[in-house]
């Protein structure tokens, strides 16, 4: 258990450009953590340095203050959850369990313990003395996390896409366990992940990645309100979040033909509006009136294309009557309309 | 439909094993027999067709106008043994260094030195004979065991090295990943972890060692004169201005004993699924 500590870290392979821009980072002891984009943005890059099979070209890696960079992954104490389930196929579940004790030199008698206790938890006790490559995959993937838990002092355990092929309704089930063992054990878990439902349900804070960066870290409910950029805006929320090109009208900035304006920043560069279909209502707020171009269910409710001057965007009418070709006269409240300056959030 | 698929099925296969088993069954009739019974055509049936003798098999163990095979037996056994288990325990480890680390040796990588080891079988022999002849002499090794287990470690290895390297690149790398952070060193990752995974290789590497190293006559023919004797060139050496059919055919039959055991362990270890599966 440990609080990670990611100081001025970035990586670059051999060719120079960054796999992994610059960064600097503090993953509180017995959060959860979600790093969530899509694939080749740097993710696992940032979960190898973490876990210690990558060294990174740059800056630093401290475990609860301790610069653990140059140390290997066996001294890091890492446990991870890799996407294919990988376990020691030639061993029992029990071997399985038991190796990073062995492999560390723990008594025998301590280790049975542990591993009994973990077995217990993680509902695995009734196959320890099968080989470990007759389980299903799902329960491959609680052996993985189990080698962690073994270990009460693990720095923390670092989860790649561990669902990715596990059947869906095993799925969920596994997620809350992993959700359980977190709060119970006070565990330190990374989640890698290109599904925002994944990280979002799972993470307090979700790190959003594109290109090897860094775009935003947040709370779901940050991501969701304040999304830093257009990327992470599409990225998180479904439907999307809708983006349109904005004008400056002396001091104010508007988009042509709608009631949607806000005060001009200081500063220079394309400036776009952004707001959430889940915002536009019908009772208050700026003008925002338009055509229903396409009416689809999304969830339990219905999201609609809109047309409005010449702009389109989607917004969601729970309960509506409407139908495709309608006016509607819509609103949206002032503290839902986000302005970006460049694809940065500016106000 | 059912039953005539069946009915070819056995008559396929019971075809088959005759073609298979008849050299074997001309070879163990002839070596029960004496001149006048390799002569006008094959015959099959002891007592009947021909009268039984013990004198091909007396000749093989010191007896009349033979030689004593024993001693070229337990050559080629030590020198096989000895020499494959050598190969496969430094192929095996070169094969998983070349499997998980680069390496570069002036323009070579990997592949290259992989290609380099199994490049060794591709020259035919004849172009190493010479070589190995003379390095030998200055060793001081020629016409020894000990000579000729290092020369079959030389051909073997290769075999070794390319068997397992390719069995080792199946193992997927996440599991000496994952041994690392369960805080295993290199070593014993290899040993508890990736090796125990390599077993269908390690046989397959084995059984190879262990045919090339035992039919090999032209090494051990090229680098023994008088002291050091191998089974294949002893058996040769029972030639003389008239063939002794029956000598030949038991000697034969006593050179491939080996390989038939060899054959049944192997077979056992296939049909029990020891091969299937290995990997994911």
């Amino acid at each position: 258990m440990a609080e990670i500590r990611l100081a001025n870290l970035a990586h670059a392979y051999g060719n120079g450009s960054y796999a992994l821009k610059p960064l600097d980072m503090t993953w509180r002891n017995g959060g959860t953590y979600a790093l969530l984009g899509p694939s080749g943005c740097g993710k696992s890059t940032m979960l190898n340095i973490i876990s210690g099979l990558l060294k990174p070209s740059e800056g630093r890696v401290l475990f609860d203050g301790q610069d653990v960079t140059d140390k290997d992954t066996g001294a890091r104490n890492i446990a991870q959850v890799f996407q294919v389930p990988v376990i020691y196929r030639s061993m029992t579940v029990a071997d399985n369990l038991a190796f990073p004790l062995v492999c560390r030199g723990v008594p025998a008698a301590r280790i049975k313990a542990r591993v009994t206790a973990v077995a217990e938890r993680l509902g695995l006790a009734r196959h320890l003395t099968a080989r470990a490559n007759r389980l299903t995959a799902d329960q491959k993937q609680l052996i993985s996390l189990g080698r962690g838990l073994v270990r009460e002092d693990v720095s923390a355990v670092l989860l790649d896409e561990p669902l990715t092929v596990i059947d869906p309704q095993m799925k969920f089930e596994l997620r809350k366990t992993l959700k359980e063992i977190n709060r119970e054990f006070g565990l330190t878990m990374v989640l890698v992940t290109h599904d925002q439902n994944e990280a979002l349900t799972f993470a307090d804070t979700v790190v959003v990645m594109n290109h090897g960066e860094v775009i935003q870290a947040g709370s779901p409910q940050e991501l969701f309100d304040r999304p830093a950029t257009a990327h992470v805006g599409t990225f998180i929320g479904s439907p999307a979040m809708n983006f349109l090109p904005a004008t400056v009208e002396g001091d104010l900035v508007v988009l042509a033909g709608t009631g949607l304006s806000s005060p001009l920043p200081p500063g220079s560069g394309s400036l776009t509006f952004g707001f959430r279909p889940e915002h536009v209502g019908t009772t208050e707020g700026m003008a925002l009136d338009g055509r229903i171009a396409r009416l689809w269910f999304e969830g339990a409710e219905q999201v609609a294309s809109i047309e409005a001057a010449g702009h389109v965007f989607r917004a969601r009418l729970p309960g509506t009557t409407a139908s495709v070709g309608d006016r509607l006269s819509l609103r949206l409240p002032a503290s839902a309309l986000r302005l970006y300056r460049d694809d940065r959030l500016v106000a | 439909m059912r039953t005539l698929y069946l009915t070819l099925k056995y008559t396929a296969i019971l075809l088959w094993s005759a073609f298979v088993i008849f050299p074997f069954l001309w070879a163990l009739t002839t070596s029960f027999k004496t001149a006048n019974g390799v002569t006008g055509g094959a015959t099959w049936i002891p007592w009947v067709q021909y009268e039984p003798s013990i004198v091909g098999w007396q000749s093989l163990f010191g007896g009349a106008g033979g030689i004593n095979v024993m001693q070229p037996f337990a050559n080629s056994l030590i020198v096989t043994l000895t020499a494959s288990a050598i190969s496969i325990t430094l192929g095996t480890l070169a094969a998983y260094a070349l499997s998980r680390f680069s390496f570069k040796f002036l323009w070579m990588r990997n592949s290259d030195i992989t290609f380099f080891f199994i490049s060794q079988r591709i020259m035919p022999p004849i172009v190493l004979a010479i070589p190995f002849f003379l390095m030998l002499r200055t060793l001081g090794l020629l016409d020894s065991l000990p000579g000729l287990i290092l020369v079959y470690v030389a051909l073997l290895m290769p075999i070794a090295v390319w068997v397992m390297v390719d069995f080792f690149n199946g193992i997927p790398r996440g599991l000496d990943e994952m041994a690392w952070m369960d805080g295993c060193d290199p070593v014993t990752t290899f040993r508890r972890v990736i090796l125990p995974n390599a077993v269908p290789g390690l046989v397959v590497a084995g059984m190879f060692c262990l045919i090339f190293g035992w039919n090999d006559f032209f090494f051990a023919f090229t680098l023994t004169f008088t002291q050091t004797q191998l089974l294949p060139v002893a058996i040769v050496s029972l030639n003389s201005s008239v063939t002794p059919w029956w000598a030949l055919s038991a000697a034969a039959l006593v050179s491939i004993a080996p390989l038939v055991v060899l054959a049944f362990v192997v077979e056992r270890f296939l049909s029990k699924g020891g091969l299937a599966g290995a990997v994911r």
